[in-house]
C-alpha cells in the first residue's frame, strides 16, 4: 500500500524524520508510538503531502504522493482541528466531505446512522457550529468525517486524545471492525494500552528514526513500557 | 482594583503576540486622533467665521444650533462602526473574588476613555463659551455646555448598548439600517430635518437653560440601562456570542456549478458566519457610494472617462480587491484539511474565480443604478466589470499564492492589519493602474469611447483565456503550497 524510501526532513539543521525504507501492507493496522518530537505528525503530514520532504519519496499504491493526486481518492485522514471547517455545523461538514467523494446528502445521512452511538447524542442536531464544540467532540467529528469517506487508507493522529473513556472503547471496537474489511490504518497514540490492543504492527520512533518495528504479541506492551520508562 | 485592571491591560498590550503590529496600528491611530483633535480645536475656535463663510447671510446662532444634533447623528454612525466593545477583557476575572459591580464599573469607566468623547469638547466648547454668553446669557451658556456633555455621554453609552444587544443579532442590525435609511430619506426630501429639530432644542435651552436637566436625565438613564444590562449578562457565553440555534443551510442555485459550486457555498458560509470577512464585505458595500463622489455632471458631459474609471473599477471589483487580497488566508485555519481532502486544486481555483466573478456581477448590477444619472456610466462600469472578471481576478489570485499569512476570522476589520503584507499592498496597484494604461493613450489619440471599448476587449480576451490562466494559477500554487500551508500553521 505504502512504500517509503530514504525519507528525510529536517528543520533548522535538526532531523525530524529519517526513514531509510518502510513498507506498509494492505490491511495492516499500524500504531506509531514515540515521545513528543519523534516525528510522527511530521511523517503523517508528509504522507498527506502537506509538508515537502527534503529527500526521498513516499509511494502510495505506486504513485508518489507529492506529484500525483491519485491518493486523495482513497485516503482519509484526521490530524488536528486544522482539518475541520469550524464555521460549519457538523451536518454541513459531513455533507461537504461526503460530497467530495460523490456521496449524496442521503448517502451521508445513511452512513452517519452507524455513528449515532459513537456520537453519544451530542453531535448531530446540536444547533452549534463546529467551533463551539469541546475538543473531545471536535475530535469525534473529525474522526467520523474521515470514516464516512469509506477510505482504503485511514490516517489518524492521536485519535484517543480528549475522548471520554466510553468513546475510546467504541473507537477501538470500530477500528478492529474496519480491519476485517481490509482497511489499512495508521494511527499514532501515547496510550500504549490502546495501541497495542488495536494494532497488529507497532512502529516505535525516536528522533525521526524507526527504532522498533514489530508485529504485536503478548510481550509488546511490556517491551514498550520498558522502553518508555528507561 | 480599577488600577490593577488598567495595569493588566497595559501589560497585556505590551506583551501581545503581534506586538509590533498592534503598536504600529496604535501609533497610526494615535496620530490620526491627534490630527483630528488639532483640527477640532482650530475649527472650534474659528467656528463663527467658518459658519459665516459657508452659510453667508444666515444667522450664525441658527446655523450652529442646527449643526449640533447633525454632528451627533453622524458621530453616532461612526461610533457604531469603529468604537470597540471593551468586554472580553473581563473574562479571566469573572470567577475570582471580585464583586460583579466592580467589573461592570471597570467596563463602564474604561468606555469613557475614547477619542470620541473629547472631540465635542474641543469642537463646541470654545464657540459656546465665546458666543452663547454674549448672545444669550451666562445660564444659557452653562445649559449648552451641560447639554453637550450629556449628549456625548448619551451617544457613547447608547452606541455601546446597541452594539452589545446586537452582537450576532442580525435582526437588530437590519432594523437599525432600515431606520437609518428612513431618517436619511426624510432628511433628503426635506420632510423632516435633524437641523430644524436641533435648532428648536437649542433655542429652548437658550431661553430656558434649566431644560438641560432633561439631557442629564437622558444620559443617566442610558448609562444605568447599560450598566444593568452588563450586570445581568456578565457570563462568558453571553459575552462571546449569541446563543441562538445554528441551523444548516445550503444554496441550491450553486449546485449547477458542480464541485466548484460546493466550494463557493462553503466560502459564502465563511463570509456570513465569521466576523472579519463579514465586516470586510459589508465595508465593500459602503464603497458603492463612491460614485456620488466621482461621477460629476461636468465630467460626464465632457466624456472625461478617465476621471471616473477608478471608481468604476473599484466599485465593480471591490470584493475582488478587498476580499481577494487575503484569498487563502481566510481559510488558513482549515487549510491542511482542504489540502488533504479529495479536492482537486484546479476545481479549488475554479471555485475562487467563480465566487469573485459572481461578486463582481452582483456589484455591477447594483451599480448599474448609476445609469439613471447617465447612460455613459453604464458603459464605463460594464467595461470595468469585464476587465475585473477577465484580468483583475487573475492578478488577485496570483498574488494570493504569495501570501502566507493566517487571518483570525474572529477579529474586526478596523485598523486590523493582520495578514497585510507587501504582496497585498502591491497587488492593488496593477489592478487599478492597468485600465489607465489601456485607456489613456487610446482616449488621447482616438477618442474616449475607443479607450473604454479596448478595456472591455482586454477583459473579454482575459475571460476567453481563462483555461490558460487557471493552469498558470494551479502551477504557481503547487510550487508554493507547502510554504502557504506552513505559514498558516503558525497562526500568529
Amino acid at each position: 500500500m505504502i512504500e517509503i524510501n530514504k525519507l528525510n526532513k529536517s528543520y533548522a539543521g535538526k532531523t525530524v524524520v529519517d526513514i531509510q525504507h518502510l513498507v506498509i501492507n494492505k490491511g495492516e493496522t499500524i500504531g506509531l508510538v514515540g515521545n513528543n518530537g519523534a516525528g510522527k505528525t511530521t511523517l503523517f503530514r508528509m504522507l498527506l503531502d502537506l509538508i515537502r520532504p527534503d529527500h526521498g519519496e513516499i509511494l502510495s499504491n505506486g504513485n508518489n504522493v507529492g506529484t500525483s493526486d491519485e491518493w486523495k481518492h482513497y485516503t482519509a485522514s484526521y490530524l488536528d482541528e486544522g482539518f475541520l471547517i469550524d464555521y460549519l455545523t457538523p451536518e454541513e461538514y459531513f455533507i461537504f466531505i461526503g460530497g467530495l467523494h460523490q456521496m449524496s446528502v442521503a448517502d451521508v445521512q445513511e452512513h452517519l446512522k452507524q455513528y449515532i452511538e459513537f456520537f453519544n447524542g451530542e453531535i448531530l442536531d446540536s444547533g452549534k457550529y463546529i467551533r463551539d464544540f469541546s475538543k473531545g467532540n471536535q475530535n469525534k467529528i473529525g474522526i467520523a468525517s474521515a470514516l464516512i469517506q469509506k477510505p482504503e487508507l485511514l490516517i489518524l493522529d492521536e485519535p484517543f486524545a480528549n475522548l471520554d473513556p466510553t468513546t475510546q472503547i467504541r473507537l477501538k471496537t470500530h477500528i478492529k471492525l474496519l480491519k476485517a474489511r481490509m482497511l489499512t490504518t495508521l494511527i499514532s497514540s501515547h496510550d500504549l494500552n490502546h495501541i497495542t490492543d488495536v494494532c497488529d504492527r507497532i512502529i516505535l520512533f525516536e528522533k525521526g528514526k524507526v527504532i522498533k518495528d514489530v508485529y504485536t504479541n503478548e510481550n509488546t506492551l511490556n517491551e514498550l513500557e520498558d522502553y518508555f520508562s528507561k | 482594583m480599577l488600577l490593577t485592571f488598567l495595569n493588566h491591560q497595559w501589560t497585556g498590550f505590551w506583551r501581545s503576540k503581534s506586538k509590533s503590529g498592534t503598536i504600529a496600528a496604535q501609533l497610526v491611530i494615535g496620530f490620526l486622533v491627534l490630527y483630528i483633535i488639532a483640527v477640532s480645536i482650530l475649527v472650534g475656535y474659528s467656528m463663527g467665521e467658518i459658519i459665516e463663510k459657508f452659510f453667508p447671510g444666515k444667522e450664525i446662532m441658527t446655523v450652529f444650533n442646527g449643526l449640533i444634533l447633525y454632528y451627533y447623528a453622524i458621530e453616532f454612525l461612526i461610533r457604531m462602526q469603529i468604537q470597540e466593545l471593551p468586554t472580553l477583557a473581563v473574562v479571566p476575572y469573572l470567577h475570582l473574588n471580585i464583586p460583579k459591580q466592580k467589573l461592570v464599573n471597570f467596563l463602564n469607566v474604561s468606555a469613557i476613555f475614547s477619542a470620541f468623547n473629547i472631540l465635542p469638547i474641543f469642537l463646541f466648547f470654545p464657540f459656546i463659551i465665546m458666543n452663547v454668553r454674549v448672545e444669550y446669557s451666562l445660564f444659557a451658556c452653562i445649559g449648552y455646555l451641560v447639554t453637550i456633555l450629556s449628549l456625548t455621554v448619551f451617544s457613547n453609552y447608547a452606541a455601546l448598548y446597541i452594539k452589545r444587544i446586537s452582537t450576532g443579532n442580525m435582526k437588530i442590525v437590519l432594523a437599525g439600517l432600515f431606520v437609518l435609511l428612513i431618517v436619511g430619506g426624510l432628511e433628503y426630501f426635506h420632510i423632516f430635518s435633524i437641523t430644524s429639530i436641533s435648532n428648536i432644542i437649542f433655542q429652548t435651552i437658550a431661553s430656558y437653560p434649566l431644560t438641560a436637566i432633561l439631557f442629564i436625565a437622558l444620559a443617566t438613564f442610558i448609562f444605568l440601562t447599560n450598566a444593568r444590562y452588563l450586570k445581568r449578562n456578565l457570563y462568558i457565553e453571553e459575552l462571546k456570542s449569541s446563543i441562538e440555534k445554528k441551523s444548516s443551510t445550503d444554496y441550491p442555485f450553486l449546485d449547477r456549478f458542480g464541485e466548484a459550486g460546493t466550494l463557493v457555498a462553503l466560502e459564502i458560509k465563511l463570509i456570513l458566519r465569521n466576523r472579519r470577512p463579514r465586516a470586510t464585505v459589508s465595508k465593500g458595500l459602503i464603497f458603492l457610494f463612491y460614485g456620488f463622489l466621482f461621477y460629476q455632471k461636468g465630467i460626464m458631459e465632457s466624456n472625461q472617462f478617465g476621471k471616473m474609471l477608478f471608481s468604476a473599477v473599484f466599485m465593480t471589483g471591490n470584493m475582488i480587491l478587498l476580499y481577494g487580497q487575503f484569498m487563502f488566508g481566510w481559510q488558513g485555519a482549515e487549510f491542511d484539511g482542504l489540502l488533504a481532502n479529495n479536492i482537486n486544486i484546479r476545481i479549488f481555483f475554479k471555485a475562487k474565480l467563480l465566487m469573485l466573478t459572481l461578486s463582481a456581477s452582483v456589484l455591477t448590477l447594483i451599480t448599474s443604478l448609476y445609469g439613471l444619472l447617465s447612460w455613459k456610466l453604464v458603459l464605463i462600469q460594464l467595461s470595468a466589470y469585464l476587465y475585473n472578471i477577465g484580468i483583475g481576478v487573475i492578478i488577485v489570485l496570483y498574488f494570493a499564492t504569495r501570501n502566507y499569512k493566517y487571518i483570525d476570522l474572529k477579529k474586526g476589520t478596523n485598523f486590523n492589519w493582520q495578514g497585510v503584507g507587501a504582496s497585498t499592498m502591491l497587488m492593488s496597484l496593477p489592478i487599478l493602474l492597468i485600465p489607465y494604461l489601456i485607456y489613456l493613450p487610446l482616449s488621447v489619440l482616438i477618442n474616449p469611447y475607443c479607450g473604454l471599448g479596448c478595456i472591455a476587449i482586454v477583459g473579454i480576451a482575459g475571460l476567453c483565456a481563462r483555461k490558460y490562466w487557471l493552469q498558470m494559477l494551479v502551477d504557481a500554487f503547487n510550487k508554493r503550497k507547502y510554504k502557504i500551508a506552513a505559514g498558516f500553521r503558525e497562526q500568529s
